[in-house]
Parts: structure tokens; sequence; C-alpha cells
């Protein structure tokens, strides 16, 4: 069974009398331990397509089921809920919480679902943050951590509540290219060695050699697959 | 906990905030405060009575100087049916002079027979049982006070606290001394041996008639009896004073409210990209306004303490003659105020807490 599968999906914005389509009639289907990267220009529709995906929008049209739930018909609250158990968001410009050390920005995660930051919590922060090569900087606040370590973190916050599904946007749009190689990197492996399904939205082709498969979209409407190397 | 984790590390955003509502509740206390000092010094010996009305002669306007209760008239409210206890009150207001003090004493000689809270049953003639304040203008015990241009003398025999009259300490006396008082040093409203200014009475009333109605109709309407409460009231400018007080108080309270929700609305504007991404990781709007909430109690909590400080260190520092008292109950009062100015002052961010789109954290739709 698909972790992610988008039937139809359409998304219209009304401008006064006018309609615009950002997507159309999108059809998009994501394997367990899969990761697609999704390459389009500006205002193509990835946005749009991950925010779908993600339950940050609702479709006008079309179905979404997510880890075996059809999201299509939920309302505001269940997606809060939905979002905050299924699904982990990396996005464009960290933001991290910066009054929050890097332990704590996981733990939010932990508190939204109405946990109290325990023992437990805290061992899995803890955990993360060591994998993600963190694990002597629990105790830093944002502003003490280079871009690179800040991205690093925002992965571990993605990954604190074992979601099914991971989404990407422009992950590595705000570092060089050195640290976004190494942060990819560091994406593919956490990504595999959970077999946690992904998307990575870029507009930057060198990123799609670290997906499965790259899917094109232009014009809000997704083009062939490809299978990356 | 966000909302308190931000607080804890980022106090300096709160600091504005705090000093501006902690001045407000140094005002709003000290208002207050001089509100109840107002209040507690004018009617001091007309609340302590234990009385259930107060009589005053008819045509008086309810005033305690200008009333006169004959003895045919105290008779006739004796006899009323539903009275178990009557007592004659009289007051006159003159300055006194205390041994070893160059400035005079403002005292109220207070006639009276049926024991006030706190007062001992009327002591002997030319004595008296003086109000705690009076001490403040060196008043000891054992002290002869000269009351009045007549200088008629007075030996202190004891104190008792909080009966004050219209903002003069009560010296309480026994009425035969009060109308020797009275008559040589007003002799312009000289009062007969059976004539007292009002009557306390206790009773309850009879055939379903309040005590007020039957001691009127007991006198053909040659009385007005008011209730303890009302004829606090009635007292000069109490009611005044405390209206006036109190459209200043509910004004500073729209203040703080306009200070917190002006405050946390630009805090919300700031934070609506981090709401954002809260939201989009699973963060409901209830738990986010909640938080506002919190931090909204807090710093009006916080600057309630501060304020409290600097209005008790006002209290100190002020001289005595200043009729400013801090009581427990306007405490109370003011952190229960700048609570709810609190709550409602952050619940005008709710809106826009409401209108943030947890999509927005994914930036604009591309």
């Amino acid at each position: 069974m698909s972790v992610l599968d988008m039937r139809d999906v359409r998304k219209v914005y009304r401008s006064g009398d006018a309609e615009v389509v950002a997507l159309a009639h999108a059809t998009l289907q994501v394997e367990q331990g899969e990761i697609v990267a999704l390459l389009g220009p500006s205002g193509s529709g990835k946005t749009t397509l991950l925010s779908i995906a993600g339950g940050l929008l609702a479709a006008t049209e079309g179905s979404v089921v997510v880890g075996g739930q059809d999201i299509s018909g939920y309302n505001a609250k269940q997606l809060t809920q939905f979002r905050r158990e299924n699904v982990g968001f990396v996005f464009q410009s960290v933001n991290l919480v910066p009054f929050l050390t890097a332990e704590e920005n996981l733990l939010v995660v932990d508190e939204l679902g109405g946990g109290k930051g325990g023992k437990a919590a805290k061992g899995r922060a803890g955990q993360l943050l060591d994998e993600l090569g963190l694990g002597q900087r629990l105790r830093n606040l944002p502003a003490q951590l280079s871009g690179g370590e800040r991205q690093r973190v925002a992965i571990g916050r993605a990954l604190f509540n074992n979601p099914q599904l991971v989404l990407f946007d422009e992950p590595t749009s705000a570092l060089d290219s050195k640290i976004g190689a190494q942060v990819m990197e560091l994406i593919q492996t956490e990504m595999k060695a959970r077999n946690t399904a992904a998307i990575i939205v870029t507009h930057d082709t060198r990123m799609t050699e670290y997906a499965d498969r790259t899917v094109r979209i232009v014009d809000g409407r997704l083009e062939a697959d490809r299978v990356s190397n | 906990m966000l909302p308190l984790r931000e607080l804890r590390r980022r106090p300096s955003r709160f600091v504005v905030a705090t000093v501006v509502l902690s001045f407000l509740a140094t005002l709003l206390l000290f208002l207050g405060g001089l509100l109840d000092g107002l209040y507690i010094g004018s009617t001091g010996a007309i609340r302590a009575q234990r009385g259930d009305v107060i009589v005053f002669s008819n045509g008086s306007r309810d005033s305690f100087l200008r009333s006169r209760i004959t003895g045919d008239v105290r008779a006739s409210v004796e006899a009323a049916e539903g009275v178990d206890a009557v007592g004659g009150l009289g007051f006159v207001l003159l300055g006194a002079q205390v041994p070893g003090e160059t400035e005079l004493a403002d005292v109220t000689v207070a006639g009276y027979e049926l024991p006030p809270k706190g007062v001992p049953e009327p002591p002997a003639d030319n004595e008296g049982v003086a109000d705690s304040r009076l001490q403040d203008q060196g008043v000891s015990e054992g002290d002869t006070i000269l009351v009045g241009p007549a200088e008629s003398p007075i030996t202190v025999v004891g104190f008792v606290d909080d009966t004050s009259f219209l903002q003069q300490g009560a010296v309480w006396v026994n009425l035969p001394t009060w109308r020797a008082v009275q008559n040589a040093n007003r002799p312009d409203s000289a009062v007969a041996d059976d004539v007292v200014q009002t009557l306390v009475v206790k009773g309850s009333g009879s055939g379903g008639r309040s005590l007020s109605d039957v001691i009127d109709d007991a006198t053909a309407d040659a009385t007005s009896t008011l209730t303890v409460d009302d004829a606090v009231l009635a007292l000069p400018g109490v009611e005044q004073q405390g209206q006036t007080f109190d459209q200043i108080i509910y004004s500073t309270f729209v203040v703080v409210l306009a200070v917190v929700g002006l405050f946390f609305s630009l805090l919300t504007i700031e934070r609506i990209g981090l709401y954002g991404v809260l939201k989009a990781i699973g963060a409901s709007t209830p738990r986010l306004f909640a938080g506002v909430v919190m931090q909204a109690v807090i710093v009006a909590t916080i600057s309630f303490v501060i304020g409290s400080l600097l209005a008790v260190a006002a209290a100190i520092a002020l001289p005595a003659k200043v009729p400013l008292q801090l009581i427990p109950s306007r405490f109370i009062f003011t952190f229960a105020g700048l609570l709810l100015a609190a709550v409602l002052g952050s619940a005008i961010s709710l809106r826009r807490v409401t209108r943030v789109d947890p999509a927005s954290a994914i930036g604009n739709a591309s």
C-alpha cells in the first residue's frame, strides 16, 4: 500500500471571477521508504502539491490518502491532528522556535501531542540529535547553530513522531552547495534507515540524485516520472 | 511549556508591557487606597454602630450635625413595636490642644449610649476613649486634651480603632460630657438635656414592616430613619467621592485592557510566522491562543506584584495626613481586575491567531 496516494487532485484559487488552477488533476503515489523529488520552476504548483499531501491545504477535487487515511474530507481540526501524528515537515527557511534549544525544538512535537517532555521523549530527542550529529549541541539555541545544523535539527523535529511521510520544502535553498549536499545525504540516509517515505520539493536538479524518483511539475501538471540513478 | 519558556528566555520582550502595567497597578492601588482611606476616615464612627437603624430628625436632610431628637420623639421611638434598644448619639467637630503638641489635633467628640464596636460602656464624665488615629497627632493614654475654644477638658482613658468621623478621630464620651462640650463650644447650636442628634436603634420591625417604617410611623414622621449603611452613604461627600474615584479606577482598568490588547496584538503580529510553523506541525488554535492568554496573565501578575510593592512603599513614604489606606480587599479587587483586563486584552489577539494559515509555513504556493 502506498504511503501517499493522491488521485486526480485539483486545487483552484478564485481571484474575483477568475479561476487560477494551481494543481490540475495530479495523481501521485509514494511508497514506503521511497524518496521522491518534486522538481519544478517557481509558481509551478509544487508547494501546493506538498501542502495538500501534508494536510496543510484542502484539495478542491480528488482524493488524498496518507497512511491509509483519506484526508480529503477532513476539517481543520482533523487535519491539525493528522499533521501532528502522521507527517513530518522540513521547511525552506529553517523555522525553528528561536527561544528553544535544539532538544526542546524536538520536544515541541511531544508537547503538541499532549506529552510532558518526559524521560522517554527526552531520550528520543537526544538519540535523534545524536544520530544527526548534534549530540553535543542539545542545549544550544538556534542562533548558536550553523545553517546546516539548524536544518538538521529541523529534520530531527520532522522525524520525532516516527511519521510515515516527511515533506521537505526546498531544504537546501538557504545553504551553500557543500552543506546542502551534506544535508541531502543525511536526509537520504535517515529516510532509508527508517523506511520512511519522503517528498522533496526542489528546483535544483542536482538534488534529484538523492531521490529514488523525480517528478516534474509545470503549470500545476505532473509530468512523467523519471527514476533517478 | 512554550509560553513560559519564552517569558523566561526572552524577558526583554515583555519588559515594556510589564513596566507600563506595573505603574498602572500602582496607580490603581494608590487611587483605591485613597478612596478607602477617605471612606474609612469619614465613616468609621458610623460603621462601628451596632444598631440596625439610625434615626434622624425630619428636616435634617439626614445630617448628623443638623439633626436634633427631643425627649418626646425619643419616647415615641422607644415605645414603637419591634424596637429592642435605643441609644442617643451626638457629634461635635472641634480642634483640641494636646499636651506637648503645638498643632491642634482634629477631633470629633462623640457622645453615645450604646457602645459601638470596640468601644467600652460610656466612661465617666470628662473622660473619653479616643480613636487610634489621634495617636498620630500626639495623643497618649492619660492625656487631658482641651477641646474647642472653651478648652473643655477630656482625659483619654483608652484607644479604639477605625472610629473616625469626617476625617477626624473620635473621642467617645458619655452623653452629658458631649452636651457640655457642644454647648460650651457651639453655643449657637446648644442642646437641651434631653436632646441628642440621632438615635441608634436595635430592633426587628413589626407586622412585616421594616424597622425604619415602624419608627417613622410611631413618631408621625417627625423622624427620618435610615439603615446604618444608608446613614454611611448620607455622610457628606462619601457617595460622591466613591463615584468619582470609581470612575477614575474603572477608566484606568480600560487603559490596562488597551495596553494588554495592543502589546499582545503587536506580539502576535511578530509571531505570525512562528505560529504558521507551529500550526503546520500540529498546534491547534486554542493551544496557541491559550499561550497568549497565559503570558498576559503572567505579565499582569508580575506587574501586580511590582505595583503592590511600589504602592506599599508610597504608603510608607507619604505623611500620615494623606488618607491612603491599603487594605487586603483593595489588593484582591485590583488583582482580579488586572487579570480580567489581561484576559480580555489578550483576547483581542484571538482573531489574528485564528487566521494564521498553517500553509503559510511552507511559503507562497509555487
